[in-house]
């Protein structure tokens, strides 16, 4: 038997007790999982400008915005509580929290739209057209 | 500047941060719950991954993007995984479509039911519950009914004029919303312009071409154009650095993966792209069955195009 039958659940009635988030995508990666105190250092030193926001991270300037989920589509942070012990079992994942914009941040450039993740926005509206019920 | 610093796979990866439809997610249905499954990627003829909502059931793609050297802060935590995943409605024809073309290959008419059915992918025989699926066959197929029961058999004529729907409807939107289709298929730049007059028209569909054939196999690909009457572009006539390669080129290209890299170089043409290295090492930790987490959404297969 393939591990291709076994599936992960998403258990959607979670959605109720997640907790709204705010989510800053940054622009390095950061080899840990885990808490951090990221309204201390991070969101209390943000400054907001008229068509960005900065922010001093590790000694580097950053240069965000703050971006909206499409139309349509909620944000969704999923966690796996417990991992089944072998690639035969099906999983579950929970909604852990919920949001509907995040901050992505540059490095040095400014926002603008033709950043990538500006751009993974008009993913949704694309699929659309792809994948849209065709008239006969 | 920085010296390449050598990065340990991401194991201890529980969490993603996911765009979602809210017609996946929505609550109100008892025993619906919505699950990713695998199923058989009609370009790579392997594991992608999928998801599936029961009840009025519907097909979702499962797409992340990504890009190099990202992190996510969630809240009061960090993330490591930087991907942002999306699910997107999709349309259940493109995944049984390979299974209506090989049953057509022996000419009868079939019960869909046994035609879409897959061995490797349990799942796949779901995809005929979807509610569009029954629906919107004829697109594909031509339709028998004999004492109440329905028939198919797959028809290239039909297919052909359904996907030329698609690229025609695909090109108005690329125009509409400005989106750079390049100097021909050269261009891989996914950026906005402020004018298209820069652009022969032939560009946008050969572009719309390009993304309808990411779920498509590469014959269907081809016979496509042709449908489109659009000249197969043999090969480029300047070399163009590998990340640049096209599928319209002859040149057999990398098999393509839903949960893989994604930068502003590929986007609007191969929103699936190659594996980074981490992944691919992680998709070859995956075959020796010590299955991580983190590969969860990285490929499980890396098949070859035969």
């Amino acid at each position: 038997m393939s591990c291709n039958s076994s599936v992960t659940w998403v258990n959607v009635s979670s959605v109720g007790q997640a907790q709204r988030v705010q989510l800053h995508l940054l622009p390095c990666e950061i080899e840990h999982n885990g808490p951090a105190q990221v309204s201390q250092y991070l969101t209390a030193t943000i400054k907001d400008c008229k068509l960005e926001k900065t922010v001093s991270f590790r000694g580097r300037g950053l240069k965000g915005q703050e971006l909206i989920c499409p139309q349509g589509y909620t944000g969704l942070v999923l966690k796996e509580t417990n991992k089944p012990g072998s690639d035969q079992e099906d999983r579950t994942v929970k909604v852990a929290s919920v949001f509907d914009k995040l901050i992505y941040w540059n490095l040095e450039t400014p926002p603008n739209s033709d950043d990538t993740v500006v751009m993974a926005m008009d993913w949704p509206d694309l699929a659309e057209a792809i994948h849209g019920p065709v008239e006969d | 500047m920085a010296t390449k610093k050598k990065r340990i796979p991401n194991m201890q990866n529980d969490s993603w941060v996911v765009i979602a439809a809210d017609s996946a997610i929505e609550t109100q249905k008892q025993d619906s719950d919505p699950a990713f499954v695998r199923l058989r990627n009609p370009v790579t003829d392997a594991a992608s991954l999928y998801m599936l909502r029961s009840g009025d059931v519907q097909l979702f793609e499962v797409k992340a993007f990504e890009e190099d050297f990202h992190s996510w802060f969630v809240g009061q935590t960090v993330q490591r995984d930087g991907r942002l995943l999306f699910v997107t409605p999709m349309d259940p024809l493109y995944l049984m479509l390979p299974y209506l073309v090989k049953a057509g290959k022996e000419g009868k008419f079939q019960p869909v039911d046994q035609v879409v059915m897959d061995e490797d992918f349990p799942a796949c025989s779901r995809l005929l519950s979807c509610t569009r699926s029954l629906s919107s066959l004829h697109h594909i197929a031509e339709e028998k009914e004999v004492g109440g029961l329905k028939f198919h058999r797959y028809s290239q004529e039909k297919t052909m004029n359904w996907l030329k729907k698609k690229v025609e409807r695909m090109d108005t939107v690329l125009k509409a919303r400005n989106i750079s289709v390049g100097e021909g298929v050269k261009s891989t730049t996914y950026i906005r312009v402020k004018s298209e007059s820069d652009y022969h028209p032939e560009d946008y569909l050969r572009y719309a071409h390009g993304m309808i054939s990411e779920y498509l196999s590469e014959d269907l690909s081809k016979a496509l154009l042709k449908h489109l009457q659009l000249p197969e572009l043999t090969s480029p006539k300047e070399p163009e650095p590998p990340s640049k390669k096209r599928k319209l080129s002859e040149l057999p290209v990398e098999a393509e993966e839903d949960y893989t890299k994604f930068n502003s170089a590929d986007f609007a043409r191969k929103p699936p792209k190659k594996m980074t290295s981490a992944q691919k090492s992680l998709a070859k930790v995956d075959k020796t069955g010590m299955k991580s987490m983190s590969s969860f959404f990285s490929p499980k297969v890396k098949a070859e195009k035969k």
